[in-house]
């Protein structure tokens, strides 16, 4: 099955309804986020230039679900087909990593995470107009994906290339074919143009924070350098950052007592929190801010880098946006590279 | 491992044993035979109120019913200590990595711990016990704050100070009248000559400060960090990996401990707090 056109964006979004849940962009003038589509209450959902406002993960990782219960124990069971529209590559690259966390793990899958992911068709998009804190582009991102979606829609002057990315997604096109055109002539030409104008204005948004070195040296080079401190002085614990990041991935369990039986619950949980690593005994290896604050950079940048050979940052910028104390995790690195740099270690 | 490894095997609280003021044994028996290596960690749900990891007591060997020597340090562990025989628990494991015993044969074994750290170290020796003609020899040095507070003191001061190849000794901060050992911190009988510190591995378990005090002590007297195993005591939650508590530096202490050489963790920071 090869690329294919249709002229609204509502045809695939009806055909995707006819056999799942759909789950699909909404942009608002403050916010944008994926709402559950129905067919007969559009409600707004349209073609998302950028990356939403909250993470895809979410739908693989609730904020909240049950893992376990007593006394009988609790069977992870298979999903129910859904989709999900309006990913961008940063979303596909932070499920990528969220699957070397979950689902490749050389001894443990998360069953859970894993029946869902079975379950998720994904219908992923090119960037047409980056936010303002889009970054991706510093950490190896680029504003079209290339693999890990079934679908990837590309918007044209009168309609939508879309391009399948998976079996799956080609047995899909090939069930509604009537719904489809040929890709008409100049389609790829235009769809290479559009995707070399975004990526020029990504770049001309990001010239300032372009970094001399990888991001890995630059972390690892100035752990000890006191800006991790001085970050921690804006920061208000708020934690949205951890919330609103499409990697971040801590968790906590926790058991809940009702009645007779038992049910232990997978909550999200931040490495913010001044709690996070205490042990009952009291002992706590990151009670100062600044050490939690350099930790998850480390995790981010070194230490997953690591185990799996990807940075834990896709360059999405959302927890820019998000962050209360005004941080800004470019004008971070640029600031620890310009450390590096005149402390001669360049 | 069972297909969802957050969910708990059931068991039963058979025999509660007073150990010391603040430390209990637990005599869990499994609702199916359960196997670990020494050193090893499981977590123990107390069904509703919450589980905590703990590194059994009792000797692989013994896949019917396992031991959990307990210290009530916070929430679960208070509650744990509440519980009578029959108690409904659950254990999920096992976790992680124990002791390397096959690395250990033909050496000299030096165990150090202190307080509630003798219990996995229970577990090692009646390990080492089992195959003592295996190693060269096996020297412990154990503290605890008064002669009341070992654990074990039956086996302790009993049995295992007439095997041949084992020797023990023992230390206390604050004696009382029937003590005539040393008194101090155990960091005071670890001295140079009480093995080959070119040879010997060394086995740590303890509290945070006691481990940072005789690590030190150990490389000061020539230790190679490669050769000192540390049974490290973190916030492991999922136990599996993945929730992020536990991390030591690029390490989960879960997954890739607890034990770890002190070569593998002495770069990151904070490691004894």
């Amino acid at each position: 099955m090869e690329t294919v056109f249709i002229s609204r964006f509502e045809l695939l979004l009806d055909a995707l309804a006819q056999e799942m849940e759909v789950y699909a962009p909404r942009c608002g003038a403050e916010s944008s986020t994926f709402v559950r589509y129905d067919p007969k209450a559009p409600d707004g959902v349209a073609f998302n230039p950028a990356r939403l406002c909250t993470p895809a993960k979410e739908f693989l990782f609730p904020l909240r679900e049950r893992a376990a219960a007593f006394p009988h124990p609790l069977e992870p069971e298979a999903a129910r087909p859904f989709a999900v529209m309006g990913l961008k590559d940063c979303d596909l690259k932070a499920l990528r990593i969220l699957d070397c966390v979950f689902l490749e793990d050389d001894e443990f899958r998360d069953p859970f995470y894993a029946a869902r992911r079975e379950a998720m068709f994904i219908v992923s998009s090119d960037c047409t107009e980056p936010t303002d804190s889009c970054c991706c582009v510093l950490f190896g991102g680029q504003v079209f994906p290339e693999s890990g979606f079934d679908l990837n829609l590309s918007r044209i002057r009168d309609g939508y290339l879309v391009q399948p990315g998976s079996p799956k997604g080609a047995m899909f096109l090939s069930r509604y074919l009537d719904r489809f055109a040929g890709v008409p002539s100049a389609a790829l030409t235009e769809r290479q143009h559009e995707r070399q104008k975004t990526t020029e204005q990504i770049e001309r948004l990001n010239a300032a924070y372009r970094l001399d070195r990888k991001v890995d040296e630059i972390v690892q080079a100035g752990q000890d350098v006191p800006l991790f401190d001085e970050m921690a002085a804006e920061c208000v614990e708020c934690q949205a950052c951890t919330r609103i990041c499409p990697t971040c991935h801590c968790f906590y369990l926790f058991d809940t007592l009702d009645t007779d039986i038992f049910a232990r619950m997978k909550m999200w949980d931040s490495c913010v929190r001044r709690d996070f690593a205490r042990v009952a005994g009291g002992a706590n290896p990151r009670q100062i801010l600044g050490d939690r604050t350099r930790h998850r950079l480390l995790h981010k940048f070194v230490y997953f880098l690591e185990r799996h050979g990807l940075y834990m940052c896709v360059g999405c910028g959302r927890c820019i946006d998000a962050c209360a104390g005004g941080l800004d995790l470019r004008e971070l690195l640029t600031q620890l590279n310009r450390e590096r740099v005149s402390k001669g270690q360049g | 491992m069972i297909a969802n490894p957050y969910q708990p095997l059931n068991a039963t609280i058979i025999e509660v044993i007073d150990e010391s003021p603040t430390i209990k044994s637990f005599v869990i028996e499994p609702e199916q035979p359960f196997t670990f290596d020494t050193g090893q960690f499981i977590e123990l749900t107390l069904p509703g109120r919450g589980e905590a990891p703990f590194t059994p007591s009792s000797s692989p060997a013994l896949t019917e019913r396992m031991e959990v020597t307990i210290m009530k340090a916070g929430h679960v562990t208070g509650l744990l200590h509440e519980c009578n025989p029959g108690q409904a628990v659950g254990i999920r494991g096992p976790l992680g990595h124990g002791y390397p015993v096959d690395a250990f044969v033909g050496k000299e074994v030096y165990i150090i711990g202190g307080g509630v750290g003798l219990a996995p170290i229970r577990s090692l020796l009646l390990t080492l016990i089992d195959r003592i003609g295996e190693f060269h020899r096996v020297v412990c040095r154990f503290g605890a704050r008064t002669p009341e507070d070992f654990i074990y003191k039956p086996a302790l001061f009993g049995p295992w100070q007439k095997i041949n190849g084992l020797e023990i000794t023992c230390t206390v901060d604050q004696a009382n009248g029937q003590w005539s050992g040393p008194v101090g911190v155990v960091t005071e009988i670890v001295k140079p000559d009480d093995v080959d510190v070119n040879e010997a591995v060394a086995v740590v378990c303890g509290p945070p400060v006691m481990m940072k005090y005789v690590t030190l002590r150990l490389v000061e007297h020539g230790f190679a960090p490669e050769r000192i195993y540390l049974s490290m005591e973190k916030n492991m939650s999922c136990g599996i990996g993945k929730c992020g508590h536990c991390m030591i530096g690029r390490y989960y202490a879960c997954k890739d401990g607890p034990v770890f050489t002190f070569a593998q963790i002495r770069k990151y920071p904070n490691i004894w707090d």
